[in-house]
């Protein structure tokens, strides 16, 4: 006899449910000794059977007992069907096998909100992929070849004036500059955005880094990378590196004493400065580290004790947009002289056409980009709830700030910038392009970053333990045992080779439409095969 | 010969009648063609005359594609300059231009040659192509193209001359040879940028041979022999080809390696350096030793088995298994008399055995046959005390409590005396217990036993208050053991008639035949309720018929005997008047009886006991001790005076006050009495075990190998069998024990061996050795 409570938590109630050959097995133990999550644990099953084989009821009684590998009943330690136990076994014996039945979400509440990391799981539907480029130059224009044609590709990060407010005239026949205007770089149209050094492990964060570093040094393509609110190592920021660096400022304001300190120091002014307002994976939430990340090098650069750290889901000295281009834009601007520029990135919302208007009627110019990020980004850890719950498309935001800007005759002047989600399908630069024909000057990516160097997690429930602590590919841990798998070069080769296919990728789309510069709004080059899209976003509707 | 002029005043031939006409000529036999154009396209081919014969076209003024899929057999002089696609896909024409081509001149020719006297435009020699089966196409040209030049070039061979091109930036035009694939360029003069794909390098002999061989013919075609020795310095000559495959892959790495990077242009020591102390080495998702996520620990004893666990006493059945398995019997036998002085008289004949009812083994089949396996300590003889302390104990009341404590005491070296105020000491074993559940035999074996330890036996002294303070002045330490010795009831109507059963029951066991009725009422179903039974009935009743409250509490067996003798129990019944003529229960209940007997339990009496000294009691009856068991300085107590329990629970007690005792005399601070959790039921892997039929349970000290040893090592080796990385081995030690351990630089932590560890010891931490990765930075 075996019997259970039915209401203890079994195997079938979990995501993912482990699927295990026995015959395949021969209890190497890999794939326990790997399971960074302690899903799986070795238990011994029996067999005791009372057989006849003499043609009459002649009672044989048969008996065995093996070690099997077992799946742990548990809402703690459930698996989260990342899959390295399959990845190790050398059999083919044992993989994760998702659940559709599974009670997981409805069990595990009895501590609270569920947390998590990763992306939203159930509005991971995308506006991008019914878009295609779609109008071809043929007969009517000649196109580009992607191969042979010189291309523009750069977006500025920095408040662009219109031609009659740039202060030029002319002096005895020569064109002086009256005063200063806002600083603009011209960048790559791709921003490694905001994951921060906690969030991120130190390996992790190096090699998205490093990737940046190449990417600019080897290969001529100037990309940036924001910091994400966790602060910068010191050694960067007293380094020639910095340049290629945006320094995010976020409600929890962490690691600013140490980029502070570090000012007289250093050799070069960063990129630009990142307001982090707030994020599309979990809008209205400030950031949230969960303790087990918070490693001594994350306490001591963001100085705090071992303890969760929830940034407040507002900046505690704003209280509206007036007042966040007066005081944060302002200060972040002086901090670096003027030289530098401001942007600004808020989680898409139903307003967020209000907050551009806002900016773009700025008296001082202060405002060097909007960043709108949308419901599909990913972060380390949010509760559940905001995660699948809360958040906006960013395709149709972008779309409407852009056209606000057109009527009023003020495009490009603060540039666009979309993200979360770009990248989603495998492919950021056809996300990258249609966002930028739809208005954005560029876009920002993050989790597409993570899963290059390794992270196997996606929005259909694979993994996203990112707040645990227990990341199996060292990417999403502070635990050394779990870093040491990180592969620094590895994982930042893979990411330069990403960009790289990037450009490439971004030219073979540029090239048929005959577009040898970024096409910032040139909607007519996309159709829909939903007509609803189309609607919205003004394009044609194709069948 | 074929002359046409294609204009005639202001009429010009369209391109379709000129090509006609031609068509029509060649099909007539016309081999020679001399032909003023004015810009018709596509003169020259593809034409081919009827009987093979080689057609020459001289033209004046062509249009586009002049020469166009012109066949082997055609041959094509254009005077002056000409426009774009000269020789657009020519399949074998040998075709002159005087002049400059236009734009994509020779563009995807695969045969014949096309010479240039002039300028090429952009994207000429575009799509060349060599098909093997023919031979290759030339495209020799004087001076220089326009930009784009061989886009796309799978074959062939282009000679680009550079004459009167010293000016130019390059000859080619920008970004020559962009998708260039096969085919070769020569060229002489200055060359822009060409693709990574794409190798200029210094003519070979073969080169030079070949554009010896074609250079005479060349220049004479165009009417430009005299640059032939300025065209022939080969050193101004160089050449470009498409990198061959294998080039292409050494191309491909030659890109700076990110671990080259990182080391020599990124931040030295990596950007955290000052709060990350790493060597960037990358390890396998398994590792040994340090970087194990977790280990294993052998945890040894670390709980306690159910059976010890359940027993009131802390008897470690599963220790007494391990010996008996190892063939150390005697071992076995003397170590549950470390824990008891009754195992034959307890635990093998009046305990209903809860370590049993724990018994893991029940969960499988039957549990270990623990009660029965007391036996075999029954009779054992037991070493006395190695040291004397010379401390004096005194105990009252010789019942189990007070024995239990006098045997823990004296094996420790004590001098223990024992006061009783009955006959016989044994307390209730001796006096209450009918004979038919234990032999007295046995007990007065085992009592015999606790004497030969040197406890003295000092019987049939009352003790009272007076007596309590000289025994107490005469000791180091004073238990009192008392024991509940009056029978309890409530004061219901007509309680004179009541028989007292503690009483009744002692009268038995002395012998005494007490009087009995024909028709007996026991209140009370519980152990001793059914105890009083078995005695009514032994004394000669002919019904005997027990009460109770509640669900009686007897032990299963207890209440079979009892029914199996004609007995019945009912309940609930609620007494509420006792009369000579029987018992009356509430709501008109009434059994007949001549004689109604109470046994619902007993109360201590400790009038002896001081006042004055704050001792504390429970409804002024029971002892409230304090947590070492005492109850004033140096008395302590044990049994039934502290709350009513089972035989064992008294043993129990009593060497816990033992052990408090022991402490205190020998002048040590209070220690909590050392117990042990119970071993989580989850720890034990206990499928290695096939069920048994309860008929085939054999000996009691055969089940050795039933017995699970939940939490202690049963040495079988199973982990040391199964561990995958052989990590694990056994040492035996000198005293006889042994040790199971995991030698980390092999251990992977995978838990094998705490999966297959049938009794629960192997357990996975995880891996507690910190590393010292991270800081906050601080210098040194």
């Amino acid at each position: 006899m075996e019997a259970m409570k039915t209401q203890d938590v079994a195997v079938n109630d979990l995501p993912w449910i482990i699927d295990y050959k026995p015959e395949r097995c021969t209890m190497c133990g890999s794939c326990v000794a790997t399971c960074s999550f302690r899903s799986i644990h070795v238990a011994v099953k029996r067999r005791a059977l009372t057989v006849s084989e003499e043609g009459q009821p002649k009672p044989v009684k048969r008996f065995e007992a093996r070690p099997v590998i077992e799946q742990v009943a548990s809402l703690k330690d459930f698996c989260r069907g990342c899959g390295m136990c399959e990845r190790v076994c050398p059999n083919d014996a044992i993989k994760p096998v998702r659940n559709p039945d599974t009670r997981k979400a409805l069990l595990s509440k009895d501590n609270g909100p569920i947390k998590r990391g990763g992306r939203t799981n159930l509005n991971a539907q995308r506006t991008l992929d019914s878009i295609v480029v779609g109008r071809i130059s043929q007969m009517t224009d000649p196109s580009l070849d992607a191969a042979r044609h010189t291309f523009d590709i750069r977006a500025p990060f920095g408040r662009v004036l219109s031609a009659k407010e740039l202060p030029f005239s002319i002096e005895g026949g020569k064109l002086v500059q009256k005063k200063k205007t806002p600083p603009v770089h011209w960048i790559y149209p791709l921003i490694f955005s905001d994951m921060s050094i906690g969030a991120l492990s130190t390996r992790a964060w190096e090699a998205v880094a490093l990737a940046v570093g190449y990417l600019n040094e080897k290969c001529g393509l100037p990309v940036r990378m924001s910091s994400g609110e966790g602060g910068m190592p010191v050694n960067l920021l007293t380094s020639d590196y910095l340049k290629y660096f945006i320094i995010q400022i976020a409600s929890g304001h962490f690691g600013w004493n140490r980029i502070i300190k570090a000012m007289p120091k250093m050799v070069t002014d960063p990129a630009g400065i990142l307001i982090k307002i707030g994020q599309g994976a979990k809008p209205g939430d400030g950031g949230l580290l969960m303790e087990a990340k918070v490693a001594e090098h994350v306490q001591a650069i963001r100085g705090v004790p071992k303890a969760t750290l929830a940034s407040p889901p507002n900046h505690q000295g704003l209280y509206s947009i007036e007042e966040s281009v007066q005081k944060m834009h302002l200060s972040m601007n002086a901090a670096f002289g003027f030289r530098v520029p401001v942007a600004i990135k808020c989680a898409a919302s139903a307003t967020s056409v209000s907050v551009y208007n806002n900016l773009l009627r700025d008296p001082y110019k202060i405002c060097g980009g909007f960043f709108i990020d949308g419901i599909q980004g990913g972060t380390g850890a949010a509760n559940e709830v905001s995660l699948d719950h809360t958040g906006h498309p960013v395709v149709s935001k972008i779309r409407d700030c852009y056209l606000a800007a057109v009527k009023q005759g003020l495009q490009g002047e603060i540039p666009l910038w979309g993200g979360g989600g770009i990248g989603m399908t495998g492919n950021a630069a056809a996300d990258a392009f249609k966002m930028m024909c739809l208005g954005a000057n560029g876009v920002f990516v993050g989790k597409v970053l993570i899963q290059l160097l390794g992270c196997i997690g996606n929005e259909e429930g694979r993994c996203n333990a990112c707040n645990t602590g227990d990341c199996p590919t060292g990417i999403c841990t502070q635990n050394p045992r779990l870093v040491k798998r990180l592969d620094i070069d590895r994982g930042a080769q893979k990411i330069v080779d990403y960009v790289l296919a990037f450009d490439a990728e971004l030219k073979k789309l540029m090239a048929p439409i005959g577009n040898s510069s970024l096409p910032i709004g040139r909607s007519d080059a996309l159709v829909s095969t939903d007509e609803d899209v189309a609607e919205k976003l003004g394009i044609q509707y194709v069948c | 010969m074929f002359k046409m002029e294609t204009t005639k005043g202001h009429d010009r031939m369209s391109t379709q009648d000129l090509l006609l006409a031609i068509e029509e000529a060649v099909l007539g036999g016309e081999t020679d063609f001399e032909i003023k154009a004015s810009g018709q396209h596509d003169i020259g081919g593809p034409l081919w005359h009827p009987e093979g014969k080689k057609l020459f076209f001289h033209v004046w003024n062509a249009g586009q594609r002049v020469g166009s899929m012109a066949l082997p057999g055609t041959e094509i002089l254009v005077e002056e300059s000409t426009s774009a696609d000269v020789g657009w896909l020519n399949a074998g024409g040998i075709i002159t231009v005087k002049g400059d081509a236009g734009d994509t001149a020779g563009h995807c020719s695969s045969g014949g040659k096309i010479f240039i006297g002039g300028r090429g435009g952009t994207r000429t020699g575009s799509l060349m192509k060599h098909d093997p089966l023919y031979e290759e196409p030339e495209l020799w040209i004087l001076k220089s193209t326009g930009s784009f030049s061989f886009e796309f070039m799978g074959g062939g061979k282009a000679v680009v001359c550079g004459v009167d091109s010293e000016d130019l930036p390059s000859v080619l035009g920008e970004r020559a040879c962009v998708g260039m694939v096969g085919g070769v360029v020569y060229v002489r003069g200055h060359i822009g940028t060409h693709p990574k794909d794409i190798v200029a390098e210094p003519l070979s002999a073969e080169d030079i041979a070949f554009l010896r061989g074609g250079m005479g013919e060349f220049l004479a075609k165009i009417d430009r022999p005299e640059l032939e020795p300025e065209l022939t310095k080969w050193e101004e000559w160089q050449k470009l080809r498409p990198l061959t495959k294998a080039e292409k892959a050494e191309v491909g790495t030659s890109r700076m390696s990110m671990k080259d990077f990182r080391l020599g242009e990124w931040v030295k020591g990596g950007i955290f350096s000052d709060v990350a102390h790493d060597d960037f080495e990358v390890h396998n998702s398994i590792s040994h030793g340090l970087y194990r996520l977790r280990v294993p620990e052998w945890q040894n004893a670390k709980y306690a088995a159910p059976c010890e666990w359940g027993c009131p006493i802390g008897i470690p059945t599963q220790r007494r298994y391990d010996l008996i398995r190892a063939g150390r019997v005697d071992e076995a036998v003397q170590l549950e008399l470390d824990y008891t002085p009754f195992p034959g008289s307890v635990c093998g004949s009046v305990c209903p055995n809860p370590c049993m009812d724990a018994c893991t083994r029940r969960t499988i089949d039957e549990p270990i046959q623990i009660g029965r396996l007391g036996f075999l300590s029954a009779y054992a003889k037991v070493e006395g005390p190695k040291e004397h302390t010379g401390k004096h104990i005194a105990i009252i009341g010789g019942g189990v409590a007070g024995l239990s404590a006098a045997w823990q005491l004296a094996r420790r070296g004590h001098d223990v005396t024992v006061y009783d105020d009955a006959e016989h000491i044994g307390g209730k074993l001796e006096q209450v217990i009918p004979r038919g559940r234990l032999s007295h035999e046995l007990l007065a074996s085992e009592l015999k036993r606790i004497e030969s330890m040197g406890v003295k036996f000092v019987t049939g002294c009352r003790v009272d208050r007076e007596k309590f303070d000289e025994i107490r002045k005469g000791a180091d330490a004073t238990l009192v053991a008392t024991g509940g010795t009056k029978s309890r009831f409530f004061p219901w109507e007509g309680v004179e008639h009541l028989t007292m059963g503690l009483e009744y029951l002692k009268k038995i066991n002395r012998g005494e035949h007490p009087a009995t009725g024909r028709h007996v009422v026991v209140i009370g179903a519980g152990n001793s309720g059914m105890d009083t039974c078995r005695g009514a009935y032994e004394m000669g009743a002919e019904s005997v018929i027990a009460v109770d409250v509640q669900k009686p509490a007897a032990f299963r067996e207890e209440i079979e005997h009892f029914e199996s003798l004609g007995g019945k129990i009912v309940w609930p019944f609620i007494t509420e008047k006792i009369t000579a003529e029987g018992v009356y229960g509430k709501g008109g209940a009434f059994i007949p009886a001549d004689q109604v007997i109470v046994s619902i339990g007993e109360e201590p009496v400790l009038d002896f006991l001081p006042e004055g000294e704050g001792i504390e009691y429970f409804r002024k009856s029971w002892l409230v001790p304090k947590k070492d068991q005492s109850i004033a300085p140096g008395v302590f107590t044990a049994g039934d005076t502290i709350k009513p329990a089972r035989l064992t629970d008294a043993i129990g007690s009593g060497r816990r006050a033992a052990y408090h005792i022991d402490r205190f005399v020998r002048g040590e601070d209070f220690a909590p009495f050392p117990e042990k959790e119970r071993i989580p039921d989850s720890r034990l892997s206990k499928e290695w075990f096939a069920k048994c039929h309860h008929c085939e349970l054999g000996d009691p000290i055969d089940d050795h190998t039933r017995c699970v040893s939940c939490g202690t090592c049963r040495d079988c080796s199973m982990c040391l069998e199964s561990c995958p990385e052989k990590a694990i081995s056994r040492i035996e030690k000198e005293d006889g024990t042994f040790e199971y351990v995991s030698d980390p630089d092999r251990c992977i932590g995978c838990g094998v061996c705490a999966g297959v560890c049938p009794c629960g010891i192997w357990t996975m931490l995880e891996n507690p050795e910190p590393i010292k990765m991270y800081s906050t930075g601080a210098k040194a």
